[in-house]
């Protein structure tokens, strides 16, 4: 494993086996996500991007393979690569009966602070993600975006080396999403390794240094989004250059009418 | 423990932010409370029946109604609402020991079930329902009621944590009624007919609601609480073991 990869897998399976028979969620993912840089994952849905972070978070047992974080072994020491790890998964995981200062000191509390140093830290996440208004209401009336930002924070009580975002816009308006984009890139400047999933593959154009597609349970393309658009262009001849959708399809083998008809067939 | 404290009071300000979800555990058993001494009271006069030890009918029910108003676990529910909405996953990638995940709740359900009962008694006893064993016995009666919330909570737990789903664990609750109608609930062990108190005698709830009874009609007698604590603390044991185990095979 290298020295300096915040996020490093070799040979990550998982396999779900059911009475119906055994599904291969994910079939060799290998994966080096170096330190302080915006990763982005993309994939198809049910490609396995957010089984393999939630393998590589800790919270999905691995079939088979390795997967190292800030240079913790996940499987042989996962509450030590908890600790250096922030999770925003797909849905704001919060707890919609406390307030959103409540869930910071608690989050605080389980990673080891005391009372008062967790208070600390929850007012100066507040503050970080402009929920100074909103600290003491219960989470249940929050907007959409506001409980984002409030996971974002969440996931940073601990000051996480790396952070994984798995699909952190999806749902929001488009004046939310620039906000948690934002936010995203505050955290990466302060040298966090953030690990990203989604599906819009603009927001990975404009935030991640490097990024891989994955689809059929394998990576599939990796590099730059620059370094995959010149890839693209070179191997087609095209005149053109290509966007990052044309990667996209051209890496999951499908065609726009295709992934139209998808799109058509979830709105009906 | 660090952990397991923060928990219980987050579940805790849960139970208190929920009122409505009190009302039935609450409700229920003092109706039951009410109807059964109401159509018993007269078939069993406190003169002339020795069991009821010179007290009314009430309080030879009130055990009943105690175990009931315990074995209303929203602990549970809850649980799987937190599953479904994904907090439970952002506790379960914290670096805290797995019992304390399964603890919180049932620390908290375990305050709950004291307050109830302390409720249960005070309401009780205007109407002339007396703790014969004095405050020792009283303390002892609402340990004894918490335990088994505790324990009832903890099963309940790991039926959501196995099924994650709100109708599974919400049928799984039903198996306390023959529990507790396979007990001597309506008179002593030695007046059932032989398969009841056949049954009744395999039945760990019996020996939890004779321990209660105990306290309330008479003066404290180790001889008949401690089964009912040791039911208590076994089947305590079990479940967190149970819990501990699911929750770390949990993915």
């Amino acid at each position: 494993m290298s020295d300096n990869a915040a996020v490093e897998a070799r040979g990550l399976v998982k396999h779900y086996t059911s009475r119906e028979g055994t599904v291969e969620a994910v079939r060799g993912v290998d994966l080096s996500v170096r330190a302080g840089e915006v990763f982005g994952f993309l994939g198809p849905n049910g490609a396995g991007k957010s089984t393999t972070v939630r393998m590589l978070t800790t919270l999905l047992s691995t079939t088979a393979g390795e997967a190292h974080v800030a240079g913790v072994d996940v499987v042989r020491d996962p509450d030590e690569a908890r600790r250096k790890i922030g999770v925003a998964l797909q849905e704001a995981g919060l707890d919609p009966r406390q307030t959103g200062r409540e869930l910071l000191v608690l989050q605080g509390r389980l990673f080891g602070m005391t009372p008062a140093e967790s208070g600390q830290r929850a007012q100066e996440l507040i503050e970080l993600v402009e929920l100074t208004d909103a600290a003491d209401r219960r989470i249940k009336g929050y907007s959409g975006g506001m409980k984002r930002r409030l996971d974002l924070a969440s996931a940073l009580v601990h000051q996480p080396e790396v952070l994984f975002l798995d699909e952190p816009t999806t749902g929001l308006d488009p004046a939310s999403r620039l906000t948690v984009w934002d936010e995203m890139r505050r955290i990466n400047a302060r040298g966090t390794t953030v690990f990203l999933t989604t599906q819009y593959l603009e927001e990975a154009d404009q935030l991640c240094d490097r990024l891989a597609i994955i689809d059929g349970g394998r990576i599939v393309r990796e590099g730059t989004p620059g370094e995959l658009k010149r890839e693209l262009r070179e191997r087609t001849g095209s005149d053109t250059e290509p966007t990052l959708d044309d990667v996209f399809l051209d890496a999951t083998g499908r065609t726009r009418e295709r992934a139209a008809g998808e799109v058509q067939e979830v709105v009906g | 423990m660090n952990a397991t404290l923060p928990l219980v009071g987050r579940a805790i300000r849960e139970i208190v932010r929920t009122p409505d979800a009190l009302f039935p555990t609450l409700f229920i058993p003092i109706f039951f409370l009410v109807v059964n001494t109401g159509q018993a009271a007269k078939i069993f006069p406190s003169d002339d029946t020795g069991f009821l030890a010179g007290q009314g009918y009430g309080a030879f029910q009130l055990p009943t109604t105690l175990l009931l108003a315990a074995s209303f676990g929203m602990a549970a529910l809850f649980l799987v609402e937190e599953i479904e909405e994904g907090y439970f996953d952002k506790l379960r990638a914290t670096p805290i020991p797995r019992a304390a995940i399964v603890l919180g709740r049932l620390g908290a359900e375990g305050v709950k079930c004291v307050g109830i009962a302390v409720l249960i008694v005070l309401i009780a006893l205007p109407f002339g329902i007396e703790i014969a064993s004095g405050v020792p016995g009283f303390v002892l009666l609402i340990a004894l009621t918490a335990g088994w919330g505790v324990v009832y909570g903890g099963f309940l737990q790991i039926v959501a944590l196995k099924t994650r789903s709100a109708a599974a664990t919400n049928s799984a609750g039903m198996i306390f009624f023959p529990l507790l109608f396979l007990t001597p609930n309506l008179v002593p062990r030695e007046l059932l007919t032989e398969p009841m108190e056949v049954a009744a005698t395999l039945n760990p709830v019996t020996y939890l609601m004779e321990a209660l009874r105990s306290l309330i009609l008479h003066d404290l007698d180790w001889g008949d609480v401690l089964p009912g604590f040791g039911v208590v603390a076994g089947l305590g044991v079990v479940m967190l073991v149970l819990n501990v185990r699911v929750v770390n095979r949990y993915d």
